[in-house]
């Protein structure tokens, strides 16, 4: 398969990738060199059992003491999902609806090559864009075992792979958004918007039992919202991420395909 | 002749906005086809509906053969095209851009690329958004000639040039025809169209108003002639000539625009004591803003020229 269309966008986006990518390596070693110094803190445990509504909006339930409960409050279960759909939303409005606004996706679409296989290729560059960033993420992260942050290397691998799969979602909800309406800023506004409220849901379910039996819909859930730190990511949540994306990659091959272009 | 594109019925609305109505023409291999029309006509919207970029509401199109709608990458793959709007990646130089076209297009053998390159002058090593229009403009002719396309399709392809560059281009179109190539011209410039086309289409509020060759519309178009007489005349000698219009009269001073033969204008002048007579050759500017402003008017070509 020719990659041409995603090597180029992966080089316009080249610098902003590797600024996220080594913000967010720094903050995680950060992170990881501060456990020790929190391990033992028994005040920081008893703050989230007071105030368990607080905490559940930042996607904080349980220990914070432990290894796994360390890396889920202060990383996995905020900060690297809000970067990784920063980046992901970002690119997937912009990718087709943005670069047709701009009138640069006409160089693309008028070369030979099918509407199908452009659009395969940036599904390929954003996957490609929140693999590196969860990869980077997760090999800062295996240097706490040096930081007695140890947990299992599946584990890890699990979350990854969830925070990763859960940036193409979104992606490629922006994707469809942006195909569909011809508008960056409507997909940006509306995959904002859902991500939004799935975080909400997923975060707050633990403490607010009505929104319980809605957490199901939450992408947050299935990626980072159920112990994915410290149990791994299981086969049916990675089955619910995988299902997700190539639903919304058969969506936007369709909405693609009758966009007008510039 | 072999026929490169083939609209018919061609329509295309945005919601209850106007785009193109019933277009129906044909490009023949080897022409030069232009499209001439106001800014907001509909030339641009026929170009992407050519090239796949739209879908059609009602009618089609075929170019080499194949619907745009179903098959556009194997018509780009021997289309070359310059957008009217042409736009680049801020960031990125000329050469990224050549290199990423050159590359999906195949084009190992850049020999073509570096002569359009030397004699457009182009700045390759500049990042985009330090380039003027006309040197942008020139990154995009050689995007679009670089891999020696059968049909070229170029929406006002000179703009931003200077005269220098209009000529090199006209000349590099006129290079490209005597190769068999085809070209479809889209322009609201009226000297270029009638510098460089073999036939043309004019197209108003989206729809054709006229599809002719350019020998047949000069023959078509009315002819000036400005008489001065010893006397002052009745000018309704001369309007009752088929084929004569008076334009002005004014005592002794008559102007009359003659579509045909010239012989019964002089026939009824001489009977007059002309003094002096001017002639002017036919005025296709004059004929392409009657069409521009009314559609057409009384000196519009023979309806056998009408398409629409």
């Amino acid at each position: 398969m020719n990659i041409d269309v995603s090597l180029f966008d992966l080089r316009l986006r080249r610098r902003m990738l590797m600024g996220y990518s080594l913000g967010m390596a720094l903050y995680a070693l950060v992170i990881v060199y501060l456990y020790p110094d929190f391990k033992n803190s028994t005040s920081l445990d008893q703050l989230v059992k007071n105030g368990p509504t607080a905490a559940a909006f930042f996607g904080i339930n349980g220990s914070l003491t432990s290894p796994s409960g360390w890396l889920n409050a202060n990383l996995y279960a905020n900060f690297l999902p809000l970067i990784m759909l920063l980046i992901t939303i970002g690119y997937g409005a912009g990718c087709l609806a943005g670069q047709d606004e701009d009138g640069t996706l006409s160089l693309v679409v008028t070369l030979p090559i099918t509407r199908r296989s452009i659009l395969v290729q940036k599904v390929l560059s954003l996957t490609i864009q929140a693999t590196l960033l969860a990869l980077v993420t997760m090999l800062c992260v295996v240097v706490g075992r040096h930081y007695e942050l140890s947990i299992p290397i599946s584990h890890l691998v699990g979350v990854s792979v969830g925070v990763a799969l859960l940036g193409i979602d979104f992606g490629l909800l922006a994707i469809v958004a942006g195909t569909w309406t011809g508008s960056r800023g409507t997909a940006l506004g509306l995959s904002a918007s859902i991500a939004v409220i799935s975080y909400l849901v997923s975060s707050l379910a633990p403490v607010i039992s009505w929104l319980r039996p809605a957490r199901y819909l939450s992408l947050f859930y299935w990626s980072v919202g159920n112990g994915q730190v410290s149990g791994g990511l299981s086969l049916g949540s990675a089955g619910v991420l995988v299902i997700t994306a190539l639903i919304l990659l058969f969506t936007s091959i369709w909405t693609f395909r009758r966009l007008d272009l510039h | 002749m072999k026929t490169i594109i083939a609209a018919e019925g061609l329509t295309k609305t945005f919601g209850s906005f106007r785009g193109v109505e019933e277009l129906d023409f044909e490009i023949n291999e080897g022409e030069v086809f232009g499209f001439l029309g106001p800014n907001g006509s509909g030339k641009t919207t026929t170009i992407r509906l050519l090239l796949g970029m739209y879908r059609p509401t009602a009618g089609g199109a075929r170019v080499f053969g194949r619907d745009p709608d179903d098959d556009a990458a194997a018509i780009l793959r021997q289309t070359g095209y310059l957008p009217g709007e042409f736009a680049l990646h801020p960031r990125l130089t000329g050469r990224q851009h050549l290199d990423f076209v050159a590359g999906v297009r195949g084009v190992r053998d850049r020999k073509l690329c570096d002569q359009l390159v030397e004699r457009f002058e182009v700045v390759l090593d500049r990042p985009s958004r330090t380039l003027s229009k006309g040197n942008r403009q020139k990154i995009g002719i050689v995007l679009a000639f670089l891999h020696r396309p059968e049909l070229l399709i170029l929406d006002e392809p000179t703009t931003g040039l200077d005269p220098l560059m209009q000529r090199e281009f006209h000349q590099l179109l006129r290079e490209t025809v005597s190769e068999g190539r085809t070209v479809l011209l889209s322009s609201h410039e009226l000297d270029e169209v009638q510098r460089v086309v073999d036939r043309l289409a004019i197209i108003k509020e989206g729809r054709l108003i006229v599809t002719d060759t350019m020998e047949n519309l000069r023959k078509t178009v009315p002819r000036t002639l400005e008489f001065r007489f010893a006397a002052a005349l009745d000018p309704e000698v001369f309007s009752r000539i088929d084929g004569v219009r008076v334009l002005n009269a004014d005592g002794e001073h008559v102007t009359l625009s003659l579509r045909g033969p010239l012989a019964s204008v002089l026939r009824v002048a001489s009977e007059h004591d002309p003094v002096d007579v001017i002639a002017r050759p036919a005025d296709l500017d004059e004929l392409f803003l009657n069409y521009y402003r009314d559609g057409s008017d009384g000196d519009s070509p023979s309806e056998a020229s009408h398409e629409h």
